[in-house]
């Protein structure tokens, strides 16, 4: 039993742990400065404004724990939901342009992902590409205009609760945060993924199919981007060519602030949970509180800073500690039994 | 021999849970080769860190020519005349050999005066016997010109007392020959030489005096006259290892592995023998002689590109290391840390990497529990020294890790089994029990391919040695026909003194 104990008394001493107590700081003041943030209604609706980017960041916690990144995720949901609204205005069926947007995505993720894993191009300069070139793709389609009228079932779906007080993107959310923890602690999947991020060659070295990995993070990335695209589409009932357009910054920041190491083979998805539900109440806390949406964004800013600073800050602490420990408990087991 | 230059006296040192040092007396003298050796875990990493002020001992001193001394920080070191050169030698790749030789000289005034930086190394240089051009940039010496280098620099800084932690480890046995005569030269200038060494051959040749460390304590200290290698052993482990090494001779199973005309351009050239089940082939030859190469085509790493193989009776083409894992090719990687474990992750997950798919549930989840029943078998069958399966592999000892890459290979049942320098840089014990284990291997039936720079540990471990050099296979040596001159003389290639002449120039690699 005392084995079992072991990690969770590890997991406390982690970045796990100051991420839950920043979160206990956020809604201690919360529910102080800001009326009506315990209301059931407030509670959702942090959520549902950010749920297209935590949706995504799921995705990207994988990627960037497999040592890679993903920059055009915001440029893919914006071109599935310009291709969406352009296809139905054209006269195709809703359906069938939900799922030939869903189907771009795919290919936007293949496309990144060729490159990354058989070209063995940088994810960051391949990506960086997609975010460029599919954004580009999106803006030929809608032009400069603004493309709205979906179906009223769309917009139902995008914007009404369907289970309870709960939204379907919500609940997209819900499920995917537990696959995704399910798929990166609990499975072989995950395992690689860790082993990846830390050492391309020692998997390849082992037999491990390094590119069907790496493939299949992007390809993934590609289609849950699209569909937060059009679940973003739905939910503000119209698309412009800037849809979604800078999203990516705001994913990226969830995920390292979640504990998740720039260089990879680092981090766990319940520290991009934790993180994710710091940044949504500190944003929800402040707009009920009245500061701007550029005071909240510095505010993150500083955040992300100091989660690289503390842990630094923490190691040095305790090597300090540890020193001192260490210089006293030596006199005490020096002196008194000095052999002669 | 007169006064000892440098003198430690009941030295002690502890680290929490650690007794690192007890009562350690030791005596330098000027002129003299003195080898220190002992298992991973003796102390000697302790004691040289307390010579050179990185650590200070709890107890006991430490005189320098009768004085005592305190030693804070490396530089004071340094300051008194003691330098240590490592393994892995530290050089600036991108200055040249003479800005290399004077890098942490300040005195120099303002201005470079290159010409006579030039001269000075060159003078240094010579001294050492070494030809080498001070004007080369580092990159691209040779591991043993760049000790060269590091010497010299030591030289440079008025050395004394000079520090060599295991700095035959990554050379060929030809590099070593002109690193023993660096050494020499040291001595007849009276120098005092510190000796840290695994392979005792050597260390009988050069060494004047040997002193074995255990488990923090100095066991022995003799001249080199009068000791023997199984007496050395014996300090060094604690008991007497009636059978250094393990490999019987096994009846020849069927054919396993035909190679014919395997050839890399560039790399290695018309490359054939064959492998039988139950057949230890060693692999020999210097550094360069792309050994590693032909492992890795066999590996599917880097695929050859001319030539075939035949597998268990069929022709197979290797693309990649899982293709050659589903055929039963395992390949233990001479470069542990780099391309054979995942150094932040528990031996367990080391141990089933390439076999992960047998821990998985139907729906692809771990089965944690049947993976660390595996890891704790492996660990007491080889006597892996871990806290537990759990620990992180990055934090045990050389030898262990080394065990846990051959756990890794071992349980993936392969039935080729490539070893590239398994025994390099472990302590003595674990050596053996790699040996005892590779012959109960090929007892149960494996090809085993043994690559490995320890000349006496290919030949008492192979069946035959394949001896490579340049990338051309030189021969193939019967255990009958293979003596230490005949494997050196194939593995230097016929032109013996042009090749001894042109490696003393320190030429690129």
């Amino acid at each position: 039993m005392r084995n079992r104990l072991a990690p969770l008394v590890d997991a406390l001493k982690s970045w796990e742990a100051v991420l839950v107590l920043i979160l206990l700081a956020v809604i201690a003041v919360n529910s102080r400065i800001a009326p009506g943030y315990f209301s059931v209604g407030n509670q959702v609706n942090l959520f549902v404004l950010s749920i297209e980017k935590i949706i995504v960041a799921l995705v990207m916690t994988l990627i960037i724990i497999n040592a890679e990144i993903d920059l055009s995720v915001a440029s893919v949901m914006g071109l599935a939901a310009c291709l969406m609204a352009y296809l139905y205005a054209n006269g195709v069926p809703m359906p069938a342009a939900l799922l030939i947007a869903l189907l771009t995505g795919l290919l936007a993720g293949l496309w990144n992902g060729f490159w990354v894993s058989y070209v063995r191009l940088p994810s960051l300069v391949v990506t960086l590409a997609g975010l460029i070139g599919f954004r580009g793709l999106a803006l030929v389609f809608v032009e400069d205009r603004s493309i709205g009228n979906f179906p009223e079932w769309l917009n139902r779906l995008g914007q009404r609760p369907l289970v309870g007080p709960f939204p379907l993107a919500l609940l997209v959310f819900f499920v995917g945060a537990i696959l995704t923890v399910i798929i990166l602690h609990f499975s072989g999947f995950g395992r690689l993924v860790y082993v990846i991020g830390n050492s391309a060659e020692v998997a390849r070295y082992s037999g491990v199919q390094v590119r069907r990995i790496k493939m299949t993070l992007f390809t993934v990335s590609g289609v849950v981007a699209a569909l937060a695209g059009l679940l973003y589409a739905a939910r503000l009932g119209a698309v412009r060519g800037s849809t979604a357009q800078g999203f990516e910054l705001d994913i990226i920041t969830m995920v390292l602030l979640g504990g998740v190491s720039i260089f990879g083979g680092s981090g766990t998805l319940w520290g991009v949970l934790l993180s994710i539900l710091i940044i949504l109440n500190l944003r929800n806390g402040m707009g009920l509180a009245g500061f701007s949406a550029h005071v909240q964004t510095g505010v993150i800013g500083f955040l992300l800073i100091l989660s690289v600073l503390i842990p630094n800050l923490a190691a040095a602490v305790r090597e300090r500690l540890r020193l001192r420990r260490l210089a006293r408990g030596e006199r005490l087991a020096t002196t008194p039994e000095t052999p002669v | 021999m007169s006064a000892p230059i440098l003198e430690l006296r009941g030295i002690t040192k502890s680290f929490p849970g650690v007794q690192a040092l007890e009562d350690v007396d030791f005596r330098l003298y000027p002129g003299e080769v003195h080898a220190l050796i002992g298992e991973n875990g003796a102390g000697k990493s302790t004691l040289i860190k307390i010579m050179t002020g990185v650590y200070q001992p709890d107890r006991g001193e430490i005189r320098l020519e009768g004085r005592p001394v305190h030693i804070h920080n490396s530089q004071e070191a340094q300051a008194l005349g003691i330098a240590a050169i490592y393994q892995e030698p530290m050089v600036f790749p991108d200055l040249n050999v003479a800005e290399n030789i004077f890098i942490s000289h300040q005195d120099r005034g303002r201005w470079v005066r290159w010409g006579k930086m030039y001269a000075d190394a060159e003078a240094i240089l010579g001294q050492l016997d070494v030809r080498l051009d001070v004007r080369q940039p580092a990159r691209g010496l040779t591991l043993a010109a760049q000790q060269a280098v590091e010497i010299a620099k030591a030289i440079s800084l008025k050395v004394r007392v000079l520090i060599m932690d295991e700095p035959t480890a990554s050379l060929s046995a030809h590099e070593v020959e002109q690193l023993f005569q660096i050494v020499r030269r040291l001595r007849c200038q009276g120098v005092a030489i510190l000796f840290i060494g695994h392979r005792l051959e050597e260390v009988m040749r050069i060494a004047d005096r040997i002193t074995v460390l255990r488990d923090g304590r100095l066991i022995s200290s003799a001249p080199r006259e009068q000791v023997t290698v199984e007496g050395v052993i014996r300090d060094m482990v604690g008991r007497t290892i009636e059978e250094f090494f393990a490999k019987k001779t096994v009846a020849r199973g069927d054919l396993l592995l035909s190679v014919r005309g395997l050839s890399k351009a560039g790399v290695f050239h018309d490359i054939h023998f064959d492998l039988y089940c139950g057949e230890v082939l060693g692999f020999a030859g210097l550094i360069g002689a792309r050994r590693t190469d032909v492992a890795l085509a066999l590996f599917g790493v880097e695929p050859a590109d001319a030539g075939q193989i035949w597998f268990a009776g069929r022709e197979v083409v290797i693309r990649s290391p899982a293709e050659a894992q589903r055929l039963g090719i395992a390949y233990a990687t001479e470069d542990r840390r780099k391309l054979g474990l995942i150094t932040p992750m528990s031996v367990a997950a080391n141990i089933t990497l390439p076999t992960l798919p047998r821990y998985l549930s139907r729906l692809g989840l771990l089965r944690r529990r049947e993976e660390a029943a595996v890891a704790e078998d492996f660990r007491r069958r080889l006597s892996i020294r871990t806290p537990s399966v759990r620990t992180e592999v990055g934090k045990l000892s050389g030898g262990n890790q080394q065990k846990v890459v051959l756990s890794k290979w071992l349980n993936a049942q392969p039935r080729l089994l490539i070893l590239d320098e398994p025994t390099r840089g472990i302590d003595v014990r674990t050596k053996a029990e790699v040996h005892h284990m590779i012959g109960e291997l090929a007892a149960q039936g494996l090809g085993i391919i043994l690559i490995s720079s320890d000349l006496p540990e290919v030949l008492a471990m192979s069946d035959r040695i394949l001896v490579m050099r340049e990338g051309r296979q030189m021969g193939i040596f019967s255990r009958a026909e293979a003596t230490q001159e005949s494997i050196m003389t194939a593995a230097m290639g016929q032109n013996r003194v042009a090749e001894a002449a042109a490696m003393a120039e320190g030429g690129r690699s």
